[in-house]
This record gives structure tokens, C-alpha cells and sequence, in this order.
């Protein structure tokens, strides 16, 4: 795609750092409005064509992520354990440009109106920082519409929704088998099984093509554009503009500020390891919540000592990932879940938390069984089957066409000591100290996994499930969606951005993307963070017009 | 290996196995892999092992064995970090795809049911198909 560039000399209106779900919309919307942007992107430029079905490649190398450059991130419980290397990734996203926008399994649920307000609906919950959001699900709604209809999301109401104020542009994806079975054990237990909504496109929308159900959503790149990724959607419209450009492996290392305390620019690699700095009037950082973090702490200086937009000491706490609990079940008949997208219908029948549980907790179930073969031979069958051998082989099989997982999305609350934080024992090949997660489950949120798993039991013997057997409830050890890590709020001391996502401590940056979250939400953030991000480009864009930045 | 591949999963009459899979092809390429740098040696000392249990009971190496024999000896090892990266290599190399070697004429996918195609069309499977011809009958 041939774009605008910018010179080296070149003072840009808005430098966004990352193309993902958030900065992608960022990008589109600023520069749709007549301003300059340049938007670094770590990771490649990979198109559509170059997105293959490849198992071994995309989930046992992670080859979709691009993290040549940073092979270990360590984890631990407290402050108080040495940091051990992950096994897997704790902090999991793609560098490349749309982000992990372009491997997500693209489930699109809005919060509800109880998440922006739970704390005081819930009260006080010890041990952590649970507080009420800046904003409400009112103010916010207009945006979530926003995002129906410039990325395309396919739906249908549903009996809990929150209020809309237009309907979706795009009817529901096909049901699937495990849709039709989670909707039989819904009505036997008197519950609902609504439609998934998904920014996948259920026909033709935009210019893009509709959903052709190779079934490779989830950790996946869509090679035929039917996934709302930024990278197909928001990224093409803001190139057309003129007025942006995408400069992707170019990896951003300090937000530069000048002595009155104003940022000025970004210094960052570029992909031959050549140190440039594009300077700009204003910074939005956009890179989640893992990288945001990072690049908010290398841009110490002595007036920012602790990390720039920092003073609150809030900048890489707080992260949450939302918790999950699950149950298999196998089936009479083939379900053939590897076909289509990952889900098609949800429980959201125990949303809200409900005080007579005994803990603070609630989520959404719904029903997939997004496994290729050889993660599905490697790690799902039931415990008691063999690893080898003629039983192993006779099951391999008889449950992998067979067989479907009701999948409980619930939520984190914040705790100050789970954080992101630098690790200068780690750097990556460019010499920055790697990251590292301290994270211990608040008793809560382990007491919710389990009354999930017990509910996503009950669900799947309710289906008539043949053979039913569960997930192991594990403490979380990391997880794709980076919440919480410089959260919004109006207490200067007790956030790091505003109402409108602009640091309480430098008036001309601006931090959206999974960060800006002040609780977990029941999983699926992607919508959300792009309401965020089209809500923050309207306000960002009116202060640049008024000079209020 | 090829024998070891070949008691991980079994061939029968209705359905390939590792071997037909060639398994073995995978791994002789996986070799020679990065990603595949920890567990080479692990496996090859766990084959050479092998080969030297069957020696004490008078055998050549550890194909030479009966299937019984080795299924016997896999017993004996199959808690070890061996048996779990060899394992691992037989599975990835039956089911991943067929460019890396293993998966021949789709084997791997015969093995689980699965069509392989490059996009599919709703119904998927049983349960929606039945949905569908419900759906158009109360219409």
C-alpha cells in the first residue's frame, strides 16, 4: 500500500505508538479529522495473503506474534520470589501492525452499564483497587455503535443486553453445533443461550469479503479479510487519508519531554537498529497493556522519575486478565467444531455478580471447541484416557469431531501487587529490560472459577453430553487480554489518565488501549477498547481544534 | 524412532497411525529445527536407551523387538522427559501440516475425522444441521 510519509524533519500533529485495536482507531479517526499522524508499529506489515493455516507455526512457535526480539518474560507470585522464566508467554500479544486485533477470536460483547459502576453497587472489596469508572456505559454507548458500524460486527439482540441505540449491521454467523447443544442445556436449566456477537462479517460488508468458515479465528490471521481486524478495517481507511503513516519495526523507547514538561517527540529503532526520533505536538500511547507500561517506565527522566505519567505510582499495576473456568463434554453425534468461528452463542444468564455466591464475581459461558489436531491431542482429552498406545489412538478418533467446551469468561478484580514490571535481568535484543508478571488470583476470583466450572458442569450434562469431563481450575499464569495497567480515573493520585484518556501528569500525552481499564469487565475487551479508542479520538481531536493540548 | 512412532499411535485396518503418517520424516527434519533445540538430545539419549534395554534382553535395538517386547519396554521409561518430548514429536509430526514432512496424504487428519479443506459451508455438523431442518419446519 503506497502512503504518506513524513520526514525526519517533520513535527507531526499526533504520534501514536502501536496499530492495534486501539491505535489503529486512534490513527483513523485523527487523521480522518486533517490531522498529521505517524503511527510505530514494533512488528511487521504482514497482508492477509501471508496468514496461513499452519498449527505447528502459529500455535506451538507462535509465529503469528513476531517476538523474535524478546524471547523471555519471567514470571512470579510476589515481590518477594526471584522471577522465573514462563514457559509460555505471560504477557501474550502480536507485534505487528493491527496487533492482536489480527489473531483474536473477534468475540465482540459490550460491557453493561454494572461494569462502569460496580464499586459502588458491590462496595469496598479488600485487597484490591475495585473502584467505579470515570465514565458510564450511557456515555460510552454511542461509540460501541460506532464500532458495530465502522469495523462490522454480526448479531442479534439478546434477553440481558444493554440498551443500544441501533440494531447490528450485520445478522448472526451461522449457529454451530456447540451453539445448538449450549442452547438445549440453556432452556432444560431455564437459562438463555443468546447469539455471540462477533466482529466477523456474516456477508459482504465495506468492500471486505464475508466469513468463508475456514475455522481459524482464534491465534489466526483471517486471509480473506472477514475478521475485523484494524489491520482490515480502520488501518486501509487511515492510510487512505493522506495524512497518516504506518512505520511499521519501528520499535518506540522513550517518550522524549522537554523541560516544561510536555512531550515533544519519540525516540525509537527503526528496523535496521538505527536510533530516529519523530517528533510531535502531541503522543498517544496505544501499545497494551504490557508495552504501554514498558515504554511509560523506560521514559523515566529526572523530572519523571518514577516513569513518566507515574506520579500516582499506578503505572504497570493493577493488571488483570480475566479468569477462566471450563468443561468438556463428547457427544452422540459429530459437532465439528473446527469448522466456522470459535462461538456462536453465550450464556449471560450470570453476568452480575450476586452477593448470595459469597464472593465478588460473575461472566459469560459460552460453547467452542477451538482446537486444531495437535493441540487437541497434546492436551485435552479426559485424564484417564491413555497417552498412547491402541486406547489414546481409538480416541484421538472419537472426540475430536465429537467433543465441545462450555468456556466461562469471568471476571479479575485489581490488586496493586499484580503488575508489570521491568526486567533488566531479561533484555531484549535491543538491550531494554524485558517484563516481568507478578501475579497472585484475589481469593475471589478463584472461588469464581470454580462456581463457574460448577455451572459449565451442570450446562453440559444438561446438553446430554455422552462422556463429560472438566478443565483444571489453575491459578492465572498470564493470559492475551492486558488490563488495568494505567488506569482512568478523576483522583490524580489514584489513576494515571483522565476521563479522556490524557495523563494527569503531561498534558499533551494521551495513554487508550486495554490500560485505560479501571475493572475487568467478563472478558472479551477488544469492543470495548475500541469504544474507548473512538470516544478518545472525538475528545483528543476537539482539544487539538480548541489548542487545549 | 519409526518404531517407537508406531506404538505411540498404532496403525489398524480402519485407520493410519504415526507410521503411515511418516512420522518419522517429521522428526528427522525437526532435528535439525531451532524450536526443537531443547528436546533433540533429550530424545536422542532416549532412543539410544532404548536400543540398549533391548540389548540386555538379546536383542538387536529396540525395533528388532516384538510389539509386545516394546510396548513393554515403553512401560518401563514412559515417565521420563524422553518419553514426553518423543511423544510430543510423534503427535506433532502425525498431525502437523504436510510441508514439514509427516501428515502424509493427510494421515493425521484421516486419524481425527477431520475434512480437510480450506473453507467450509454451514451446516457444520450434526447437532445445526438438524437445527436447520427444525428451523425451516416450523417456518
Amino acid at each position: 500500500m503506497t502512503q504518506r510519509t513524513y520526514g525526519e524533519g517533520e513535527t507531526v500533529d499526533f504520534l501514536i505508538v502501536g496499530s492495534g485495536a486501539a491505535g489503529g482507531v486512534l490513527a483513523k479517526e485523527l487523521a480522518t479529522a486533517g490531522f498529521d499522524v505517524v503511527v510505530l508499529e514494533a512488528g511487521p506489515w504482514q497482508q492477509p495473503s501471508q496468514f496461513t493455516h499452519d498449527e505447528l507455526a502459529v500455535e506451538r512457535e507462535n509465529a503469528m506474534l513476531n517476538l523474535a526480539f524478546e524471547p523471555i518474560q519471567t514470571i512470579r507470585g510476589s515481590e518477594a520470589e526471584p522471577a522465573r522464566r514462563n514457559a509460555g508467554r505471560a504477557l501474550a500479544y502480536r507485534r505487528g501492525v493491527g496487533g492482536s486485533s489480527v489473531h483474536f477470536a473477534a468475540n465482540y460483547w459490550r460491557f453493561r452499564p454494572i461494569d462502569f459502576k460496580e464499586r459502588s453497587k458491590w462496595g469496598a472489596i479488600s485487597g484490591t483497587g475495585f473502584a467505579d469508572w470515570p465514565i458510564t456505559y450511557e456515555e460510552l454507548e454511542r461509540y460501541y455503535t460506532k464500532v458495530d458500524w465502522e469495523i462490522g460486527v454480526s448479531g442479534a439482540p439478546g434477553p440481558f443486553d444493554p440498551p443500544r441505540s441501533r440494531g447490528y449491521p450485520l445478522p448472526p454467523l451461522p449457529n454451530k453445533s456447540s451453539g445448538v447443544v449450549l442452547e438445549r442445556a440453556a432452556s432444560v436449566l431455564g437459562l438463555h443461550a443468546q447469539v455471540s456477537p462477533l466482529a466477523i462479517l456474516s456477508k459482504p460488508y465495506d468492500g471486505r469479503s464475508l466469513c468463508l468458515a475456514c475455522g481459524h479465528c482464534s491465534y489466526y490471521g483471517c486471509e480473506f479479510g472477514a475478521k475485523s481486524s484494524t489491520l482490515a478495517t480502520v488501518i486501509p481507511k487511515a492510510v487512505a487519508t493522506g495524512r497518516c503513516e504506518i512505520r511499521a519495526e519501528s520499535t518506540a523507547f522513550r517518550v522524549e519531554t522537554n523541560a516544561r514538561g510536555r512531550t515533544t517527540g519519540v525516540v525509537y529503532w527503526d528496523r535496521e537498529g538505527k536510533e530516529r526520533r519523530q517528533r510531535s505536538r502531541a503522543v498517544i500511547v496505544a501499545a497494551n497493556g504490557a508495552e504501554t507500561t514498558r515504554l511509560l517506565l523506560l521514559s523515566a527522566s529526572s523530572a519523571f522519575p518514577h516513569g513518566l505519567a507515574n506520579s500516582s505510582g499506578n503505572v504497570g499495576r493493577y493488571i488483570m486478565f480475566n479468569g477462566h473456568a471450563a468443561t468438556f463434554g463428547r457427544f452422540d453425534h459429530p459437532l465439528n467444531e473446527y469448522k466456522g468461528p470459535v462461538a456462536s452463542r453465550t450464556v449471560h444468564d450470570f453476568y452480575d455478580a450476586d452477593p448470595k455466591r459469597g464472593f465478588y464475581g460473575g461472566g459469560g459461558i459460552d460453547a467452542r471447541f477451538n482446537y486444531q489436531p495437535i493441540g487437541f491431542a497434546l492436551g485435552v482429552l479426559p485424564d484417564d484416557v491413555p497417552t498412547w498406545g491402541p486406547e489414546y489412538k481409538r480416541a484421538l478418533a472419537d472426540y475430536f469431531t465429537h467433543s465441545v467446551r462450555f468456556y466461562a469468561h469471568i471476571t479479575s478484580l485489581p490488586m496493586a501487587s499484580n503488575t508489570v514490571t521491568l526486567d533488566h535481568d531479561h533484555p531484549d535484543r535491543w538491550g531494554r529490560p524485558g517484563l516481568c508478571l507478578t501475579y497472585t488470583d484475589h481469593p475471589d476470583d478463584m472461588k469464581a472459577k470454580q462456581w463457574f466450572r460448577d455451572r459449565t458442569e451442570e450446562l453440559m450434562h444438561a446438553a446430554g453430553a455422552a462422556r463429560v469431563w472438566n478443565q483444571p481450575i489453575i491459578p492465572v499464569d498470564g493470559g492475551v487480554h492486558l488490563l488495568g495497567t494505567a488506569r482512568m480515573g478523576n483522583d490524580a493520585g489514584e489513576s494515571v489518565v483522565d476521563r479522556y484518556h490524557r495523563a494527569h501528569d503531561v498534558p499533551n500525552l494521551f495513554i487508550c488501549d486495554g490500560s485505560s481499564f479501571v475493572t475487568s469487565g467478563r472478558g472479551q475487551p477488544t469492543m470495548t477498547i475500541q469504544a474507548l479508542a473512538f470516544r478518545a479520538a472525538e475528545h483528543i481531536a476537539r482539544f487539538a481544534r480548541s489548542h487545549e493540548i | 524412532m519409526r518404531a517407537f512412532a508406531a506404538q505411540i499411535i498404532p496403525s489398524d485396518t480402519s485407520l493410519p497411525g504415526a507410521d503411515e503418517a511418516g512420522a518419522v520424516h517429521f522428526i528427522d527434519r525437526a532435528f535439525g529445527k531451532p524450536f526443537f533445540a531443547d528436546v533433540v538430545p533429550v530424545v536422542r539419549a532416549g532412543l539410544a536407551d532404548l536400543d540398549a534395554r533391548a540389548r540386555t534382553l538379546g536383542e538387536r535395538d529396540f525395533a528388532s523387538l516384538s510389539p509386545g517386547r516394546q510396548v513393554a519396554l515403553m512401560r518401563q521409561v514412559e515417565r521420563t522427559p524422553f518419553f514426553a518430548a518423543a511423544r510430543m514429536l510423534v503427535v506433532i509430526g502425525t498431525f502437523a501440516d504436510s510441508a514439514y514432512g509427516g501428515n502424509r496424504q493427510g494421515a493425521g487428519w484421516t486419524i481425527v475425522g477431520l475434512e480437510h479443506q480450506p473453507t467450509y459451508s454451514s451446516p457444520f455438523g450434526w447437532y445445526d444441521a438438524r437445527d436447520e431442518v427444525n428451523a425451516k419446519t416450523d417456518a
